[in-house]
């Protein structure tokens, strides 16, 4: 019974990443990324697609599963592909954006607790050795985002030209679909087999001049990701409590169609029970990055970034990259361009 | 005896009371009588006051929509002139500004940077004020007066050229033609690479970091007042401010004051400002504004976006005069704080018509050269959202320019009345009929010398500091001031012009004019200005022998100032720089699905007019 409760912890630890991983790469600390909530015209579509490859290793100093026992080698491997379809559009004359997201990729995980020393002496705790896999889709989400403060509708290009924003308040919600693959055999998954969402209130505040080359932002977004239970969490009922979340970003132009932003995501919360009984402490991660984005074209922009765990109760040591490829376009620019033979 | 005594005694003395209170009440009545006199004889101070490329219709007292309650409030308190001309560029006017007398007399025959091949070196066409004239400062100075300057000089740089070796004892000058407001940075001739001031004849090294030309250049001109106080004299200020000179810049607590207010476009605002000019008086009921110039769409045809792009520059400019209004404000609070505003003749003009050329592609020129490098390296950043910050130069163009200087035809740098109207407000001791308007009198530029100097009884010499010195050319005011005449010109008088090879004469309502093309024919054109102010008929066929006259007239000009025509002009290939004519049409259709409107009740429905049912 006490290995397979423990077995469970180890399963819980590794869906806990899993978990992270696929709610918008929340293992970065670019999360949704810098400037992912800037106001466009009405009309605006964007198609973005991401990959996400990280490497998470749990030093012989962490504790982070429930129980506190330690799990110094495990070795997480993700590779993640995120493919966006957003649309700028005006929703009770507020500004909006609606956003689907496919989310596909793999994750291995090797666990090796051997040669481990149990941190309390008289405890008898077993070698763990784990390996597996998984790949396929995950739950696909949509998004919606309307603007409460601080930005008119912007239905033209007489709206953009006239737009100089300063603060700006937006209120988003995400609700997943439990489609993704998930076996209720394997420890790891990709898919959820829940359903969940999130709540978030994107603040920015642009500061300089609204102007390529010279535009810079601090913005935040508090926000708190719901679960509903995973009734099949081999052959037991998962539930989590809230995971509450605070991505921030500092960004600025460094020239026209080039700007950098250092990130912030800290995250806490999101405790487990496993059949009614708790089974670890709460999630505490701290994520630093810095990303880049370079507009190649009017229509063209790639986005790269870095971030890494640098404080939390959960000494976790992630190495995550991004590189994002994006391509916007409105209708009548394309048009536009058409005329003037572009 | 003794009573006798007493009552001889009594006498003297009741005598010597009365004496003494005779005395006494007389040498009251002296000295007040001689307060009287001296208040009599104080001799006024002068504020004059000059705007850069302010156009003729901007000001709210003109007709404008601009916001500009301080000089609104001067023109209430003193007299508006619609008749009062300068010269077409910047410093060919103050070179006859500051002398009295012809630029070509002057040392301004030309624009000392754009002087042809055969004007280099020649007499009148040093490009600085030279020493065949002596400056009203000069003249002021060596009769009892401060003299003190802020602004742009633009007359030259050498140490003997500068506002503190022509006279003014204290300056604070840019010495150029124009440059950043925010800085010295740089200035709009590459040759130098950034804006020369001068404080007090001294070259200044740093501008403060929170340096706007108009603030600055007020400060200035109250602090020299200021420390000038104590010794009686009066003052000559000359405020001489670069706004609204391109680049448009003000700064950011100013730059939305106007946001969106210029969309509808250029043809409804000047429609509307001619509205306003006809219930103000500044122009007859029946007079028509000169065509839209042929390359300029009507606003209509534009949309709503490139609008609000266009517009956005108008806002800027707006704003920069707005501003300029707010700190003349400044200094007339200064003189009514230290009591000497009701003792200072103010006279505010602008400097030319306001600026329709891309005076920013003439500096930058083409790819390869140093003027390129110079744009490149210094003002290049023009983003909408960016313009008017520093950094950036825009100028508004042409087709504000002409609603600027509604309703004439074309701008500065041409001798249109586009070019070389300006507005006039004179106010102060010796000013009667105030909040008038004065439509009759023909005025000059080169009368503002000789008014002053007839204001502070000073009589013009021959000689200067040991040199002969030209006459001034120009008319003193005082007599029409004073209501005695309406103007100082009679029907003979006449005014001449020359610049960039661009000619004309100007006698009572009649005016010749020639110009190159496309504005020009490449010959003389004869209008009637007071039935024609926008120049669009020419009248030669109808009236040949009057035009004979004026011609005639040309020839003594130029032959008095030793006028050269230049072998190369700005405007020799103005047809080849200018854009292609874009087509009119009696009716624009589109608005309402295929219903068509007439051009005219677009305008008035653009002017907020509602539509008869």
């Amino acid at each position: 019974m006490k290995n397979n409760y423990r077995f469970i912890e180890i399963q819980k630890l590794f869906t806990t990443i899993i978990i992270i991983f696929l709610f918008s790469c929340t293992l970065f600390a670019q999360d949704d990324g810098a400037r992912a909530y800037w106001n466009g015209r009405a009309g605006t579509n964007v198609i973005s697609v991401q990959y996400m490859p990280a490497h998470l290793g749990a030093s012989n100093s962490m504790a982070f599963a429930p129980g506190q026992y330690i799990y110094p080698n495990a070795e997480t491997d993700v590779n993640i592909f995120l493919a966006t379809w957003a649309h700028q559009l005006i929703i009770f004359n507020r500004p909006s954006a609606i956003a689907v997201n496919l989310i596909g990729g793999s994750v291995g995980v090797n666990v090796n607790t051997e040669n481990l020393t149990p941190p309390v002496p008289d405890d008898p705790t077993p070698s763990v050795q784990f390996n597996q896999a998984s790949s396929g889709f995950s739950d696909p989400n949509m998004q919606l985002v309307v603007n409460l403060i601080g930005t008119p509708p912007l239905r033209s290009v007489v709206d953009m030209l006239n737009y100089e924003p300063t603060f700006s308040l937006d209120i988003a919600g995400m609700l997943a679909f439990p489609i993704g693959q998930y076996d209720k055999d394997k420890l790891v998954n990709i898919g959820l087999n829940r359903w969940y969402g999130r709540i978030a209130l994107p603040m920015k505040y642009h500061f300089g001049v609204f102007s390529p080359g010279y535009m810079s932002s601090f913005e935040l977004t508090p926000a708190v990701w719901l679960f509903t239970e995973n009734s099949d969490f081999m052959g037991h009922k998962l539930e989590n409590k809230p995971l509450w979340s605070v991505e921030a970003h500092l960004t600025h132009d460094l020239a026209p169609g080039i700007f950098a932003s250092i990130d912030m995501l800290y995250q806490t919360g999101f405790e487990s029970e496993i059949d009614g009984n708790e089974v670890g402490e709460k999630l505490e991660i701290g994520q630093l990055g810095l990303s880049f984005n370079y507009q190649i074209t009017d229509n063209v922009t790639l986005r790269t970034g870095y971030s890494s765990n640098v404080f939390g109760d959960a000494n976790l040591e992630t190495s995550a990259v991004r590189l994002q490829f994006v391509y916007s376009w409105n209708t009548s620019d394309v048009n536009a361009k058409k005329l003037m033979g572009d | 005896m003794i009573i006798v005594k007493g009552k001889i005694t009594i006498v003297f003395a009741a005598l010597a009371t009365i004496l003494m209170l005779t005395f006494a009440l007389g040498t009251k009545q002296v000295q007040a009588q001689e307060q009287g006199q001296n208040e009599q004889n104080k001799r006024p101070n002068f504020l004059l006051i000059v705007a850069d490329d302010l156009g003729y219709s901007d000001l709210g007292s003109y007709g404008g929509e601009i916001n500009t309650p301080v000089l609104d409030e001067l023109a209430m308190l003193g007299m508006r002139y619609t008749n009062f001309s300068v010269n077409a560029t910047c410093s060919v006017t103050r070179s006859m500004l500051l002398t009295g007398t012809d630029n070509h007399v002057a040392g301004l025959g030309n624009m000392g940077e754009l002087n042809a091949p055969n004007q280099y070196g020649q007499p009148g066409y040093e490009g600085v004020l030279n020493k065949r004239v002596a400056s009203v400062a000069e003249l002021l100075k060596d009769n009892g007066y401060h003299t003190y300057m802020a602004g742009k000089w633009h007359l030259g740089m050498k140490p003997d050229e500068i506002p503190h070796a022509r006279g003014f004892e204290r300056d604070f000058s840019l010495l150029v033609g124009g440059g950043s407001h925010f800085d010295n940075g740089w200035n709009l001739e590459w040759q130098i690479p950034k804006a020369p001031y001068t404080e007090d004849g001294k070259p200044v090294e740093e501008l403060p970091s929170d340096f706007y030309s108009s603030k600055n250049y007020t400060d200035k001109t109250i602090q020299f007042i200021k420390e000038g106080q104590g010794d009686d004299k009066p003052f000559f200020a000359y405020l001489a401010f670069t706004a609204p000179h391109g680049p448009l810049q003000v700064p950011d607590d100013w730059l939305r004051t106007y946001k969106n207010k210029y969309d509808e476009g250029w043809d409804g605002i000047r429609h509307k400002r001619l509205a306003r000019m006809k219930e103000l008086g500044i122009v007859e009921e029946g007079v028509n504004d000169a065509d839209r110039l042929f390359f300029l769409p009507r606003s209509s045809q534009l949309m709503p976006a490139a609008r609000v792009m266009l517009g956005r520059k108008m806002e800027i400019y707006a704003s920069m005069v707005e501003y300029m209004d707010d700190q003349i404000g400044r200094v007339f609070d200064y003189l009514k704080e230290i009591g000497e505003y009701e003792n200072t003749v103010i006279i505010f003009i602008s400097d030319n018509g306001a600026e329709g050329n891309d005076l920013r592609g003439m500096v930058a020129g083409q790819p390869g050269t140093f003027g390129f490098n110079h744009a490149m390296n210094n003002f290049a950043e023009n983003s909408h959202n960016s313009i008017g910050r520093p950094g950036t130069y825009v100028e508004y163009g042409a087709a504000w320019a002409q609603v600027s200087m509604t309703p004439f035809r074309i701008y500065k740098g041409w001798l249109s009345e586009g070019g070389i109207r300006s507005p006039l407000i004179v106010s102060g001791p010796g000013v009667k009929d105030r909040g008038g308007i004065n439509k009759e009198a023909i005025l000059n530029v080169k009368d503002i010398v000789p008014t002053i100097l007839d204001f502070a009884d000073i009589e013009h010499p021959s000689t200067f500091q040991g040199r002969e010195i030209a006459p001034v050319q120009g008319k003193s005011w005082v007599k029409m001031l004073n209501n005695e005449v309406r103007s100082p010109r009679n029907s003979d008088d006449w005014l001449g012009w020359e610049l960039f090879g661009n000619r004309a004469i100007r006698q009572g309502d009649w005016k010749i004019s020639w110009l190159f093309e496309p504005f020009g024919i490449y010959d003389w054109q004869l209008f009637n200005l007071t039935e024609d102010p926008g120049e669009q008929y020419d009248l030669s066929d109808k009236f040949p022998q009057k035009k004979e006259k004026l011609v005639a007239l040309w020839d003594e000009y130029a032959k008095t100032n030793g006028v050269i025509l230049g072998v190369r002009s700005p405007f020799e290939q103005a047809s080849k720089h200018l854009p292609n004519s874009v087509p009119e049409y009696d009716a624009y259709p589109t608005i309402r699905g295929i219903e068509t409107i007439p051009y005219e009740k677009l305008l008035k429905l653009m002017a907020g007019e509602k539509e008869e049912k």
